[in-house]
């Protein structure tokens, strides 16, 4: 309190007192923000003032901390308690089993297990085939609605479609059109392949054609996706170079590859990390065609994880197998986007 | 003469509601809990669905009210364990499958029933637990001698097939149970009806990885010696003991049935092997006991088929062995349900002898004595009259060997056999893979501990401890 202004016995008369000061001190120091205007009540006084935008090392902190609160509930919290989760032994469906600290034994376990490894591998190569096919689809299905004038709006919609429906509600009218027998695809196809005296496809029966039957329909969903992206990737490219390239007379396979291509960068950097994180996770498409099968085909790193989970009720194995998990999508984006960065290095 | 027609009537009616006031007389306790609400999950079957037929009378009856919530069956025990899992009591009542049975008392997530049935507050004098058939009662809810549910039906695994078809091929179809039905007789049966050209499948086997663990059961167990039998999976000392001769068999002859079905044929289960013989297509498949009213027999929904159907058990192996099949659904309270009292009347009446023999008009088996014997069973599902001599003295609770394990186990069985189904690897190579990684399971269940003196006791090699009668359990 500044000695030279007069005292104010009443509580009112201190709020507004304490609010000159701050005025005042805003006008000495002539830096500092305060807030304009008289604030009721003392302790939201003093709040505001500690965390107010007239602290700036909290202030900061004060307008990040919803996010941080979400961010910790919804990250940070879940992969501390899947750390410690996968450290015990702790089997759902046996509660009253003593749990006790095992150190990296389920690690240990889930490595040892030629099941992970063999689902790493399917989970892999689905993965790369799947976002290999649907970048090419999606770049080439891009670059062709620049060149559509008319209803390309409409068609547009109609190739957005598939990405719009839920995951599952694709994968189920998939399995039917892929049922036995009587499914609409199976049917047709069974038909032709009979006329041509090659007997019926398997689709989901054969581990090999099952395994791409699965790849098709990702790429089916998916591929509007990287078109989505592309699009707007490509409408970010500036005139100039493609004018300054028909001036040079450049060949169009040139004009991809030097300007197009090296300029769509950052938007095939985010949608190759994002569909390639999404795909090594797929699950439910797996779930309602194939379950895994014939044998264990397409048994993925999902469901593998889901099957100890939530049918064995291994809780901490599969805390452990989502862990590692974790662990290979990050280094499989860090990877990718590396490589990117040495190619736009050496371009340059 | 024209007087004593209208007395005797008034008579008998006056008989007949007085029976009926003493069949539903509701003890002070149960009225006193008028209002309530209880919570039931059950999977999507057959026999609930004909239970559920009664819900309203119940309803009305006790004034309790009674919420299903429906799973489809392949999601039934992932859902019903994160619920019992998680403690909350939001179920009040959950349908318990015989397998699940040791998992779930183990865990502690079922409330003991015993002090219910004994409650004479509660229980209708007139329950008569003794009613209902030992193997049946124990074998699906007797867990550590402690008796955690009550069945809704129980019975054995089948074979289905057309007589019709039959007759036309000249075969002539066994009795239930005859030693005629000989896995051979299965498959030559099969051989001579299939017709592509005609569109008539020999047999709609289930071989999906899901169903195998199922469906290939019977002939691990027809292909046993009678010396061997009991030593399917595990020896003595819970040493896995499938990677043997027999179960190489059990597996070729199981594939063998390939050559009758269609190319995408590896994830068939139920749905696709049933849809095709209900569309007329296929002369025999699996079947199991509580299926056959509403897969097969109900001439309103499969009027192709209905009435031309024979039901067999499964075949009987080289050495003579049938499967001793055990399967049945049952009523479990949850620990955690913050209405037990409500649910066991609703429980106590879904299993009494009235509902139990009602209900078997509309397609559920029964687990009461009093229900095989009742002339409602025989009209309307004669087929269970034939088992039950079965059920009281062969059948075996732990013909699936009811260890916490189980599901690891039978996922193990289901994807090796698939693979060999589909070409990928052979028998041989499925029963050593089989061997490995259900040993590894049983390591992690610590099993092999040495020392260790609570491992569970194997009943299946004394099926006396199941014939108690079921008044005497915890």
């Amino acid at each position: 309190m500044r000695p030279d202004l007069p005292a104010r016995p009443d509580a009112l008369a201190e709020t507004s007192y304490e609010n000159e000061r701050m005025t005042d001190t805003k006008l000495i120091e002539g830096e500092r923000l305060a807030p304009v205007g008289p604030i009721a009540g003392g302790p939201r006084r003093r709040l505001l003032a500690r965390l107010g935008p007239s602290n700036p090392a909290a202030f900061p902190w004060v307008l990040m901390a919803p996010t941080l609160i979400v961010l910790f509930a919804f990250g940070v919290y879940p992969f501390l308690n899947a750390l410690y989760i996968a450290s015990q032994n702790i089997i759902l469906s046996r509660p009253n089993s003593p749990r006790f600290f095992v150190g990296l034994y389920q690690y240990q376990t889930v490595i040892q297990d030629p099941e992970f490894w063999h689902a790493l591998r399917i989970t892999i190569w689905f993965t790369v085939q799947a976002v290999f096919i649907q970048f090419w689809l999606g770049l080439g299905l891009a670059l062709l609605f620049r060149r559509i004038v008319l209803g390309a709006s409409i068609l547009r919609i109609f190739i957005l479609i598939p990405m719009i429906l839920p995951p599952l509600v694709a994968a189920l009218i998939w399995r039917y059109m892929f049922y036995p027998g009587g499914g609409l695809v199976t049917y047709y196809a069974g038909g032709i392949t009979r006329a041509l005296g090659l007997g019926e496809i398997p689709f989901l029966s054969d581990p090999s054609i099952a395994f791409h039957t699965l790849v098709f329909v990702d790429v089916w969903e998916w591929t509007p996706f990287m078109f989505l992206m592309m699009t707007a990737g490509l409408a970010s490219i500036p005139r100039q170079p493609y004018e300054a390239a028909e001036i040079d007379g450049a060949s169009s396979w040139r004009v991809f590859w030097t300007i197009t291509l090296p300029l769509l960068k950052p938007a095939i950097l985010i949608a190759v990390i994002i569909r390639t994180m999404d795909a090594f996770r797929t699950y439910e498409l797996i779930v309602v065609m194939t379950r895994g099968g014939p044998g264990n085909a397409t048994t993925t790193l999902n469901v593998y994880l889901t099957k100890t989970g939530l049918e064995f009720f291994d809780a901490s194995k599969a805390a452990a197998i989502s862990l590692i998990m974790m662990m290979i999508i990050i280094v499989m984006s860090l990877i990718f986007i590396r490589a990117m960065r040495m190619r736009s290095q050496s371009a340059a | 003469m024209r007087r004593r027609i209208p007395i005797a009537m008034a008579t008998a009616l006056t008989f007949s509601v007085a029976a009926s006031a003493i069949a539903y007389a509701q003890t002070e306790a149960q009225q006193e809990l008028a209002g309530a609400e209880i919570r039931f999950l059950q999977p999507a079957m057959p026999q609930f669905a004909a239970l559920e037929r009664f819900i309203p009378e119940f309803e009305e009856k006790f004034g309790i009210k009674v919420t299903v919530d429906e799973i489809p069956f392949d999601q039934y025990r992932q859902r019903s364990l994160v619920e019992m899992q998680q403690g909350t009591g939001a179920y009040d009542i959950y349908a318990v499958d015989v397998m699940w049975l040791a998992e779930y008392a183990t865990a502690g997530f079922l409330e003991p029933l015993m002090p219910l049935v004994r409650n004479e507050d509660l229980t209708d004098p007139d329950y008569d637990i003794d009613d209902f058939l030992p193997r049946v009662i124990s074998g699906t809810g007797v867990w550590d001698d402690v008796l955690y549910t009550i069945p809704l039906g129980a019975g054995p695994v089948g074979t289905t097939f057309r007589r019709d078809v039959a007759e036309e091929a000249g075969i002539t179809m066994p009795e239930r149970f005859s030693p005629e039905f000989t896995t051979d007789f299965m498959h030559e049966a099969a051989t001579k009806v299939h017709n592509p050209e005609s569109g008539m499948m020999g047999f709609a086997q289930m071989p999906g990885r899901w169903f195998w663990g199922i469906t290939y059961l019977p002939y691990l167990y027809a292909f046993q010696t009678p010396e061997t039998v009991g030593d399917e999976y595990v020896d003595e000392d819970w040493n896995i003991t499938i990677n043997n001769e027999r179960t190489i068999e059990s597996i070729d002859y199981f594939v063998s049935f390939r050559e009758f079905m269609p190319a995408d044929s590896a994830n068939w289960g139920i749905d696709e092997a049933t849809s095709m013989y209900q569309s007329g297509r296929a002369f025999g498949l699996w079947n199991y006991q509580d299926f056959i009213k509403g897969f097969f027999e109900d001439e309103d929904a499969h009027p192709e088929i209905a009435g031309q159907n024979v039901h067999l058990h499964t075949p009987a192996g080289p050495h003579g062995v049938i499967d001793p099949w055990f399967g049945a659904w049952s009523f479990g309270l949850s620990v955690d349900s913050r209405n037990k009292e409500a649910a066991w009347v609703f429980v106590q009446w879904m299993t009494s002898k009235e509902i139990q023999e009602r209900a078997t008009e509309f397609g559920a088996g029964p687990s009461r004595h009093s229900t095989y014997r009742s002339e409602t069973l025989a009209q309307h599902q004669p087929w269970w009259v034939d088992v039950y001599d079965f059920m009281l003295n062969d059948t075996n609770p732990d013909e699936r060997i009811r260890v916490p394990e189980w599901a690891e186990i039978s996922d193990i069985m289901g994807e090796e056999g698939n693979r060999v189904w589909i070409g990928e690897i052979d028998s041989a190579t499925a029963a050593a893979n089989m061997e490995r990684r259900m040993t590894e399971v049983m390591r992690r269940g610590g099993y092999f501990v040495p020392g260790r003196e609570d491992l569970p006791p194997q009943h299946w090699r004394d099926l006396s401890y199941y014939d108690r009668l079921p008044s005497e359990w915890n």
